[in-house]
């Protein structure tokens, strides 16, 4: 079998294994079904032309990922996010909640993902979509993973708070 | 791990699997509980986020590669690797920026790239229309008829919306860039394509197609979609 078509190979089981999982990820980067669409099919060609740098392959998804955010960067401009230490969050009481999961149809949570501030969104998607680490989120993001901890952290209690109304904010699998 | 621990480990990451939550959990019924909870808000929250995905979204990414690549190769076969160094070495000589590339070369270009869309006959409908342009930003204020394709393309550094219109004459490729405000309203052919770059609300329409005879009826059909003026001399061809 010639290099080019084992390359080839490689190239369409990693379009087929991931290209789902790579729109998701796009779509909540952006917020557009088309646009992610655009975003996947760029970060895909960059890869092919690129595909002999992967050494391993069990790293495929993140290096893609990694291709996938430049690719949105360079069509929106980023901020760096600002970050608090994980040692500094309170955890509260969680009796006087209403969990989220009984509120929580699919749109009311999609409509809270959209509203979440992207500094905390993206560092959950990581690991909710991509099944990544916070030690791998970290290395991705370029932040330390103590801010990734604080990031998903916040994220879960935001999120949580809205899908409850907005009554409360961090009531969350707290302390009885 | 105490409680407390427990509790901020789990919303940190309800699937931590290290000994000292696993053993909390099964000492501590109350923990255990909140992590069931946890639990079914992240099924509830991994379900939401699987967004729908386009229809052959994989075919359609290997489409494009493969296109791509066929391009990459009739390059080298005709001897356009010597052209293409030159070009290289040109551009670096001059300090040329990609960003120089003229619309003309960018649309015949994604033309050829997503060439099977000019044989498509289907219509879309006008909320699509509309949608695509949305997404651009772009506010139409009425839909053109008779469009067989529409998408929201990349096409260099550009953001367009592409469109094919069937017509009589053949298909007319119409590439809305949003982003690029030509100074001229100017006709060109390349690569055997006959094309016309028309500036146009705050960006530039592109029309391409084997026969002009269609362009002004087209152009003008996009001005009033655009709310523009009309263009002296609109008649030109």
């Amino acid at each position: 079998m010639s290099a080019v078509s084992s390359k080839q190979r490689q190239f369409d089981a990693l379009v087929r294994s991931l290209s789902g999982d790579l729109f998701r990820y796009g779509y909540w980067l952006c917020g557009d079904h088309t646009l992610a669409h655009d975003l996947v099919q760029e970060t895909f060609l960059r890869a092919w032309r690129a595909l002999d740098d992967l050494r391993d392959t069990t790293a495929a998804k993140a290096w893609l990922i990694t291709i996938l955010r430049r690719e949105h960067a360079r069509l929106y401009e980023r901020k760096m996010p600002q970050f608090t230490d994980v040692d500094d969050i309170d955890v509260a009481d969680e009796r006087e909640t209403h969990m989220p999961e009984f509120a929580g149809e699919e749109n009311v949570i999609r409509n809270a993902m959209r509203k979440l501030d992207a500094k905390y969104r993206e560092p959950l998607l990581m690991q909710v979509l991509g099944g990544f680490s916070c030690d791998e989120i970290a290395r991705e993001l370029k932040i330390t993973p103590a801010a990734v901890m604080t990031q998903v952290f916040r994220a879960r209690q935001k999120l949580k708070t809205m899908l409850s109304g907005g009554a409360q904010e961090a009531a969350i699998h707290e302390l009885p | 791990m105490n409680c407390l621990e427990f509790r901020r480990q789990l919303t940190i990451n309800p699937q931590c699997g290290e000994v000292d939550f696993v053993r909390h959990r099964q000492d501590c019924p109350r923990c255990a509980d909140a992590q069931d909870r946890a639990n079914a808000f992240e099924a509830s929250l991994h379900q939401a986020l699987a967004v729908t995905l386009p229809p052959q979204l994989a075919e359609s990414i290997l489409l494009a590669q493969a296109t791509r690549e066929r391009r990459q190769r009739s390059i080298y076969r005709s001897g356009g690797l010597l052209a293409l160094a030159a070009a290289v070495v040109l551009a670096f000589g001059i300090g040329m920026r990609a960003e120089a590339t003229p619309l003309s070369t960018l649309a015949v270009d994604h033309l050829r790239e997503e060439a099977e869309v000019l044989t498509w006959t289907k219509l879309v409908t006008p909320g699509s229309v509309q949608e695509a342009f949305a997404t651009r930003g772009v506010a139409l204020h009425g839909v053109p008829g008779g469009i067989s394709f529409v998408g929201c393309c990349p096409m260099g550094r550009h953001l367009t919306v592409h469109m094919v219109m069937p017509g009589s004459n053949g298909p007319v490729t119409v590439i809305y860039v949003v982003d690029d405000h030509e100074r001229v309203r100017v006709d060109f052919q390349r690569d055997g394509w006959h094309g016309r770059s028309v500036p146009m609300g705050k960006g530039t329409l592109v029309l391409l197609a084997q026969n002009v005879n269609q362009f002004d009826s087209v152009e003008n059909t996009w001005r009033t979609a655009l709310q523009v003026a009309p263009a002296p001399g609109n008649t030109h061809s």
